[in-house]
Parts: structure tokens; C-alpha cells; sequence
């Protein structure tokens, strides 16, 4: 413990320890940041930059309504003595990508150290491929080690040298029982039942919908081929011709089906713990053939300031910090110990198997194959499927 | 009888027409009242004052705003100036090249939105100009000159000379006839321009997106925030811009009665 | 009526557009030519090379004909509900508004000070499946037992018209409000009736209105997306999401960009035929 406040203390700029007190005692656990390695020399031979750039998702991080600040950045704020630029300009993959697409291939820096884009997009193992991202400084990120297990080594990043996830999110079916009569635990029943005829939607995200129509198929998302692609998007033509899918859509699945304008859709954990607040009878269930994890992913762009982002995800990584965070947030926590804080302080939120989910869930999601992710002509049939 | 009836048609119409723009208008005022538990705001389910009482309790969500507001009003004023002078000279003069400015002021509205913004992105790039607040006005400019020309000459072409010619025989030069005579006469023309180009810029999201930099407009935070939420406070802003300006027009009409009417008197 | 106006020629039409024009040049045409540059390129994301490949052309044209001929109904079919809604609104505003008329402009605009998103979240709820209006349609007869009105082409419609609404009323009410009503007293005054003042008086002069109104509505509704997107199932889906997914998810820039194009020459085409029927010296020249 005393190495660790150490290097703290080098880190810092002569601000008073009255930081501590802003987190209710836990700080005091100095909780998973005592590194015993020998890269504390490297950490303490660098300086934090004034400014720190973070781009993130709208609504992603805590925000106290009173104070309309973001607590944990301003924890690490006050920490570090150093300013965060917190910037809620990414709403959607491949738009902020077509964005940033343009000077990063000039070479140029786009302005922002931290970003974070979503692993089924294909877009952050498409910059790994540009070499666009710069490697995470690994020696500033010791809480590394806090990382769920399951989440160690993506295909398009085996040993996470560019990537670390902030939140995960799962996709299932929601569904409204009383209005299905009953409940929905296949793919097929939903692709298929008469009685779903046009009350049912499915996403425009390609890894969840093609996703979970290839498991139902009985085939391997994480190992696309371009026949078992063909046949998912063949079942999925079968039902958008026949009337049965009403529309495809982004998270505006929502509205409908809160209104039961729509029975049942693939649909977003993290979505549908909202929707039960106003709407407790929904349900959200994984498919017996399995459901889909997708995490968005903190990634550091060319010309980012490598060392100041590692230690702001080394922050996040703290059990205490992501806690919080995840209090807000309510999507899936990529860091190990978050739920036991939460059952002290909300056990609401600990318990609900959508934001911790169980070991069995997490053993029957897939995760969309990285590689067919990027491919043109499986984008454009998917594309075509939708009606763009 | 009848001639009530055939003479309030017309306003019945109106009515239902102003009904109709403003049908979805009322929702979402009544909904700035929700009371939702969770962090959507798609279904009725109580009545309350709080978000009222905390119109920015988002962070960020009143930062965007004020750009949003300040950018529609910088990009209508521009462009109703530029878009007008181009209006007068196709409408008044026989130029070489006036076929070619013609469509060059149609294609704009042509190309689609994202097709625009992500070229002048690349424009930007390749001139290294830094994308912030001074390109999204760029943008809205841009944009908005081609809507002002045509609106502002379907009013310059019903325009009746004679008037103008009337003041140059009074011994008025071209530019005070301009000044006292045509410029009042077409100003309806041009206030209707503007409000166009305002609510064009108010709205727009596509284009600003991909030039605005770090920069966010309400358009923007909105589409973004609804992935994970829809907060009543945006309701809220929404309906508090429209009954701010509309109680500054009530007020303006207002002042301007009341000047008419002590002008009347003193005459 | 004849005018002895001449019409006067040298630098002042020159001065008068350059700013304007000028930027238009700088920030619109030097864009596009770029994207000329990659409508004749091929390859795939995010290595293009420049080759004449006219052939994306015709490939775009054969690949995507039904949704470039259904963005032109859709956009015909919006265009024209809302002149016929608006013109009656807008000549009241001129006619009748008095000194209110700027603000029942305002008001015609007001409701875009609320978000696309939210509008038209709104619109859902009330044209929901179980919700008053709809239910109230199919007691009518409007709408099938157990049929919908979102997820049609109809709400697409519907929700093209409504965001363009002002687009057609603020032209329309620019040139009515312009007309000189002692021209309607003359006619009626010589015992023409009020119908018969209207057609031809009226209605002629507010022609270069309608003329803008159409085209600041035609236009843009041809190349809309986002009213499909919310509104429609894939069977609805225009040129305009064809253009969107291209560019922004297959990240085909050469295709996305000679569909642009063949858009913007088919919407010109059309405009070229429009102003053509309807006589193009007297709505954009004044005599």
C-alpha cells in the first residue's frame, strides 16, 4: 500500500489529500491499485498533459442531477490535478468513424486522447488493422488485472494491448408476456408465430440480428461462412417478406414496445432495465440458442496522449469507481468486484441479473465473428435485407 | 347564414391547419410533465413539476443549446444578407451567367445531407481548417443561402416597379430608392426567409455532425442521449424556447401598437 | 401589364452576388468536385483509386430503380398534401392575419424549435396501434381492422409532409401577401365573384409563391431518409437510405456518391419539367 501512494503522490500536483473524503471511506481501501510491479520507475518518469480529451456516448457516466457534474471525473480531476474535456459527441459507430475517418488516414490527430466505440461495429479491430490506435501504456494500468475473465481476449484484440471495454450490453428478446400470451424463448417462435405477425422488429445492427438468427440456426456466430450467413439472412428475408418483421430499428424499439405497438423485438438489456422502471411486466430473456454480448471498448487514437488515457481507464477500473459509474450507467460492468461495492451501497442494482448477469448467461451469449465484421459484401446483403 | 359560413371557412381551415402543425407540439409539452422512473420518457405515467424545476439537469444538455440557438441565429442573418443580394441580382438584372447561377443555387438543395457534410468535412481537412463552431456555421450557411434566394424571390418578382420609379422621379438616387422604398416593401419576404434558415439550422443534424468538431448542438445531444435515454427535460427546453419566442413576438406586436397608436395621436 | 423599366447591365449584378456566390463556390462546388472525383473511382474502404469507372453509375441507376422512382412519389405525393394544406393557411395569414401575421409565421415554425427525434416521437404516440386516432380511423373505415398506421407508406408520407410543412407555407405566404387587394376589389367591383377574383387574380399572382414552395419541398423530400428510417419497413425505405447505409456502413464512397449525383440530375430533370409547365420567365424574372 505505501508503494502505491507513492507513486499516487508522484502523480499528483501537490494537491491536498482532501480527495479521499469525496468517496465515502472507500479510498481509503486504496481498492486494487497497489501495483507490486517494477514498472513504477516508467509511471513515475511521465507526466500527465493539462487536458485529457475523453469522447464518449451521451448518458455513459455518472452524473449527479444537483450538481450537474460527473462525480468520478471530478474524483480523478481532483486526484490527478489534471482537467478532463468530457465530450458526449459519439451517438452512433459508423458516423463518428466517418468522422474521424478523415485525418486520422491524413495522419492527423483528431483531437481527443480517450474514445470509446462498441467491438460489434468491427470498427475498433478495423483501426487496429489501419494502425490507428496507439498501444495502451500498460505500466500506468495495473488495475488491468480487475478485468471480467471472460472479457481477456477478443478475437480482434487477444491481448488487449489497444482496447479496454467500459460497458457491455447483451441482446436477447424483449417481450411483452401478457400481450404474446405467454412466453418467447426462440428465435424462431418469434421469427415465426402467427400471432407475432407485424408486431415484431428486429435491429439494424448487423452482429445482433444476423447474430442471433445464425445461432437459432444452430451455427457459430464467432465463425461466420458465407453459407451460414446466407441462411440467416434468408430466414430473416422469409419473415420480412411474409409481413411478420414490422421495422428495423436502432433503440426506438423501445417506445413501441413500451405502447405495445410491438409485442416482441430483439431488444438491449441495458435498455430494457429502463423500460421495466415505468413498465414492470416486460420481460427479457437470453434465447435458448443463445443471445449476443457486444462491449463498447475505451480505444486511444493516433496522436492521443497514450500514457494520460491509460491512467484515466486505470481509474475506471477501480471495483469502487466502476461501481459508481455502473450505478448510473446500468449496463454490464467489465470490472470484477464493482458488484460487491453495489451490494453495500445498492443491492437493487447488484442483484439485477441485467447488469451483473449470472455465470449461465454469460456462457450462452456469443460474440459476433470480427472478421466478417469488416466484410463489404456482407455488409451490403445485410443492407439490402433492411432496405437501405 | 351562409355568408357566415362560406366567410369563416377560410379560418376554419387555418385553424386546422395551425392544428395540425401543432398536434404533435402538444404531446410533447405534456410530456415535459412526465413523471417516468426509469430514464425514458414513451409512456404516461404521472404528473409533476420536477423537471421544471431542473430544466438543466443535465449536464451538457444547456451547453448545447446555447450553440444550437446562437448558431441558427448567426447562419439565418448571413444568409438571408447574402441570399438576398443574390435574389435582387437574378431578379433585377440580365447577366451573362445567369443560368449557371441559377443552378448552381438549386443543386445544393439537391445533395443529400450526408453526402454534403461529409465533402465539406473533407474540405476542412484537406484546408486543415480546425472543425468547431466556425465550421458548423460555415455549414449552415452554406445551406441555407440556396433556401433564402428562393424565397425571397418569389416576393421580388410580384414586386411593382412603379413605386421605385415613382421615388427616382421624386429625385431619389438608386440607392435611397433601394433603402426607403423597395427594401421595406420586400422585407416580409426577407423575415420569412430568415425564419426559414433559422429553423433549418435549429434542426439540423446530419450536416452539423459531421462538422461540428467537439462541438455539440442540441439536434445532436438529443439523437445521441436517445440511446440510452430520452430525459423530460428536453421537453421541457424544447416548449420554453417556443413560449419564449413567441412571447417576445406577442411583445414586439405589442410596442408596435403602441407606437402606431401614438404616432396616430400626434398627428 | 407592361413596364418601362430597362434592364440595367455592368458590374452591380456581379457585386451584388459575389459574396454569396463566392461561397457557394468555395464551400460547396470545391466539395463536390472531389466527390465527382470518387463517383468515378472503385475499390474498397479505405483505398479508392481514381479510374473513370462510369460504370457505378449505371450499376446505381439498375441496382436501386424502384427506391429512386418511389422517393419521387413520396416526394410528389408530400408536396402536394402540403400545398394543399398550406396555401389556404397561408393566404389567410396574409389576408386576414392583420398585424398578427408575424406571428402565426413564428408559429408555423415554432414547432421545429422541438427535435426532429422528439416530434416525431410524439407523432408515434399518437398515431400508436391502440391509441385514439387510430382506433377512431378504423371505427371509420380509414384503416383495416388490426392494420396500423405507423410501419406504412403512409406514415412516411405523412411524416415527410408534416417536417416540410413550412417549407411550402413561408414562400406561399411571401407572394400572397404581396398582392394588392384594391386588384380583387377592381375585379369584384366589375361583378366577378369572389371565386371567380380568386382564379384569376389571385392564384396567378401567387404562382412564383407555389413555384418556391414546390421546390423548397420537392427537393429535400426527395433525398429525405429519416421519416423512412422511423416510419417505415424496409418496403419503404427511399434512395435517400440507400445513400446513408453506402456511405456510413458499407463505407462504399464511389457508389454512395454516383447515387448522389444521379439523385441530384433526376431531382433537376424534374425541377427543369416543372418550371418548364408552368413557365419559367414569370416566376423567376420579374417582367
Amino acid at each position: 500500500m505505501t508503494q502505491s501512494l507513492t507513486r499516487d503522490e508522484l502523480l499528483r500536483r501537490g494537491l491536498a489529500g482532501g480527495a479521499f473524503l469525496t468517496l465515502p471511506g472507500l479510498l481509503a481501501a486504496c481498492g486494487g491499485s497497489s501495483a507490486k510491479k517494477a514498472t513504477s520507475t516508467t509511471a513515475a518518469a511521465q507526466t500527465l498533459p493539462r487536458t485529457i480529451t475523453f469522447s464518449n456516448w451521451p448518458l455513459y457516466l455518472d452524473i449527479d442531477e444537483k450538481t450537474k457534474t460527473h462525480p468520478t471525473l471530478v474524483a480523478f480531476q481532483k486526484r490527478y490535478g489534471v482537467k478532463v474535456k468530457y465530450l458526449e459527441d459519439i451517438n452512433d459507430n459508423d458516423t463518428f468513424f466517418g468522422k474521424i475517418e478523415g485525418p486520422l488516414s491524413q495522419g492527423q490527430k483528431i483531437g481527443r486522447d480517450l474514445i470509446v466505440l462498441t467491438d460489434s461495429s468491427g470498427l475498433p479491430g478495423r483501426m487496429i488493422d489501419l494502425g490507428w490506435l496507439e498501444k495502451l501504456d500498460k505500466s500506468a494500468l495495473p488495475n488491468i488485472k480487475n478485468l471480467q475473465p471472460t472479457q481477456a481476449h477478443p478475437a480482434w484484440d487477444p491481448n488487449r494491448d489497444y482496447s479496454l471495454p467500459w460497458q457491455s450490453g447483451m441482446t436477447g428478446i424483449g417481450y411483452d408476456p401478457k400481450l404474446v400470451g405467454g412466453d418467447i424463448t426462440s428465435v424462431d417462435d418469434l421469427l415465426t408465430n402467427p400471432k407475432l405477425k407485424g408486431k415484431i422488429t428486429l435491429l439494424t445492427e448487423r452482429a445482433d440480428t444476423i447474430g442471433l438468427v445464425m445461432a437459432a440456426n444452430g451455427d457459430d456466430p464467432s465463425h461466420v461462412t458465407d453459407a451460414t450467413f446466407n441462411k440467416a439472412v434468408a430466414k430473416i428475408q422469409k419473415a420480412v417478406k411474409s409481413g411478420q418483421v414490422r421495422q428495423f430499428t436502432g433503440n426506438d424499439y423501445a417506445p413501441l414496445l413500451a405502447k405495445g405497438d410491438i409485442y416482441a423485438c430483439f431488444a438491449w438489456s441495458g435498455d430494457m432495465v429502463q423500460l421495466q422502471a415505468d413498465h414492470p411486466g416486460l420481460k427479457w430473456v437470453l434465447p435458448d440458442s443463445g443471445g449476443m454480448i457486444w462491449t463498447d471498448n475505451m480505444l486511444i487514437p493516433k496522436g492521443g496522449n497514450a500514457y494520460a488515457a491509460s491512467v484515466l481507464m486505470n481509474w475506471y477500473y477501480r471495483p469502487e469507481i466502476a461501481a459508481q459509474v455502473e450505478d448510473y450507467v446500468n449496463y454490464i460492468c467489465p470490472v470484477v468486484g464493482a458488484d460487491k461495492v453495489l451490494l453495500k451501497t445498492d443491492p437493487a442494482v447488484a442483484k439485477n441479473p441485467l447488469i451483473f448477469p449470472t455465470k449461465a448467461m454469460l456462457a450462452n451469449v456469443h460474440q459476433f465473428d470480427a472478421k466478417a465484421l469488416n466484410n463489404t459484401d456482407y455488409t451490403k446483403k445485410f443492407q439490402h435485407l433492411i432496405g437501405g | 347564414m351562409m355568408r357566415f359560413v362560406r366567410h369563416h371557412v377560410l379560418t376554419a381551415y387555418a385553424a386546422l391547419a395551425l392544428a395540425y402543425l401543432f398536434l404533435p407540439i402538444v404531446i410533447v409539452v405534456a410530456f415535459s410533465f412526465n413523471n417516468p422512473a426509469g430514464r425514458f420518457n414513451y409512456t404516461w405515467q404521472g404528473f409533476t413539476f420536477a423537471n421544471w424545476t431542473n430544466p438543466f439537469g443535465y449536464p451538457g444538455l444547456s451547453g448545447a443549446l446555447k450553440v444550437s440557438v446562437e448558431i441558427a441565429l448567426l447562419s439565418a442573418l448571413f444568409a438571408t444578407a447574402l441570399g438576398t443580394l443574390i435574389a435582387l441580382a437574378l431578379v433585377r438584372y440580365s447577366f451573362r451567367g445567369s443560368a449557371t447561377t441559377n443552378l448552381l443555387i438549386f443543386i445544393p438543395m439537391t445533395t443529400p445531407e450526408v453526402v454534403m457534410g461529409a465533402s465539406l468535412l473533407t474540405l476542412f481537412l484537406n484546408w486543415k481548417i480546425p472543425q468547431g463552431f466556425g465550421t458548423i456555421l460555415i455549414a449552415h450557411i452554406l445551406f441555407n443561402i440556396s433556401y433564402v434566394v428562393v424565397t425571397v424571390r418569389a416576393r421580388l418578382v410580384g414586386f411593382d416597379r412603379h413605386l421605385e420609379e415613382a421615388a427616382m422621379d421624386l429625385g431619389a438616387n438608386e440607392l435611397v430608392t433601394f433603402w426607403r422604398v423597395t427594401l421595406p416593401l420586400i422585407m416580409p419576404g426577407i423575415l420569412a426567409a430568415g425564419l426559414l434558415a433559422f429553423a433549418l439550422s435549429i434542426d439540423d443534424f446530419v450536416i452539423t455532425y459531421f462538422n461540428a468538431g467537439a462541438t455539440t448542438t442540441f439536434p445532436l445531444f438529443v439523437w445521441g442521449a436517445a440511446r440510452v435515454a430520452l430525459p423530460a427535460q428536453i421537453n421541457v427546453i424544447g416548449t420554453a424556447i417556443f413560449v419564449i419566442a413567441v412571447a417576445g413576438m406577442l411583445a414586439n406586436i405589442f410596442v408596435q401598437n403602441l407606437r402606431t397608436r401614438k404616432g396616430a395621436v400626434a398627428a | 401589364m407592361r413596364r418601362r423599366f430597362h434592364r440595367p447591365k455592368g458590374a452591380i449584378p456581379y457585386l451584388l452576388l459575389s459574396p454569396g456566390m463566392g461561397w457557394l463556390l468555395v464551400f460547396f462546388v470545391v466539395p463536390m468536385w472531389y466527390l465527382a472525383k470518387t463517383s468515378l473511382s472503385s475499390g474498397l474502404f479505405p483505398l479508392f483509386s481514381f479510374d473513370w469507372s462510369f460504370g457505378n453509375f449505371s450499376d446505381s441507376i439498375s441496382q436501386y430503380q424502384s427506391q429512386f422512382i418511389r422517393s419521387g412519389e413520396y416526394a410528389a405525393i408530400a408536396t402536394a398534401i402540403a400545398l394543399a394544406v398550406s396555401y389556404p393557411l397561408a393566404y389567410w395569414i396574409a389576408f386576414r392575419g392583420g398585424r398578427w401575421k408575424n406571428l402565426f409565421l413564428l408559429l408555423v415554425i415554432a414547432p421545429f424549435f422541438v427535435t426532429y427525434l422528439i416530434r416525431t416521437l410524439a407523432w408515434e404516440t399518437i398515431l400508436s396501434d391502440n391509441g385514439l386516432v387510430v382506433r377512431l380511423l378504423r371505427d371509420v373505415g380509414l384503416v383495416a381492422p388490426g392494420g396500423r398506421v405507423l410501419a406504412t407508406s403512409a406514415a412516411v408520407i405523412a411524416g415527410i409532409t408534416y417536417n416540410f410543412l413550412p417549407f411550402m407555407v413561408l414562400p406561399l405566404y411571401v407572394s400572397l401577401e404581396q398582392i394588392d387587394h384594391r386588384l380583387i376589389e377592381a375585379a369584384t367591383d366589375l361583378y366577378a365573384s369572389k371565386p371567380k377574383a380568386f382564379m384569376r387574380i389571385t392564384l396567378p399572382l401567387s404562382l412564383p409563391g407555389v413555384f418556391a414552395g414546390v421546390l423548397l419541398t420537392f427537393i429535400p423530400a426527395a433525398g429525405d431518409f429519416i421519416n423512412a428510417q422511423l416510419l417505415g419497413t424496409p418496403r419503404q425505405y427511399m434512395i435517400g437510405n440507400v445513400i446513408q447505409s453506402e456511405f456510413l456502413s458499407v463505407r462504399d464512397y464511389p457508389t454512395a456518391a454516383s447515387l448522389s449525383f444521379v439523385l441530384m440530375a433526376a431531382i433537376l430533370v424534374l425541377v427543369l419539367i416543372f418550371a418548364r409547365i408552368l413557365g419559367t420567365d414569370r416566376l423567376t424574372v420579374s417582367a
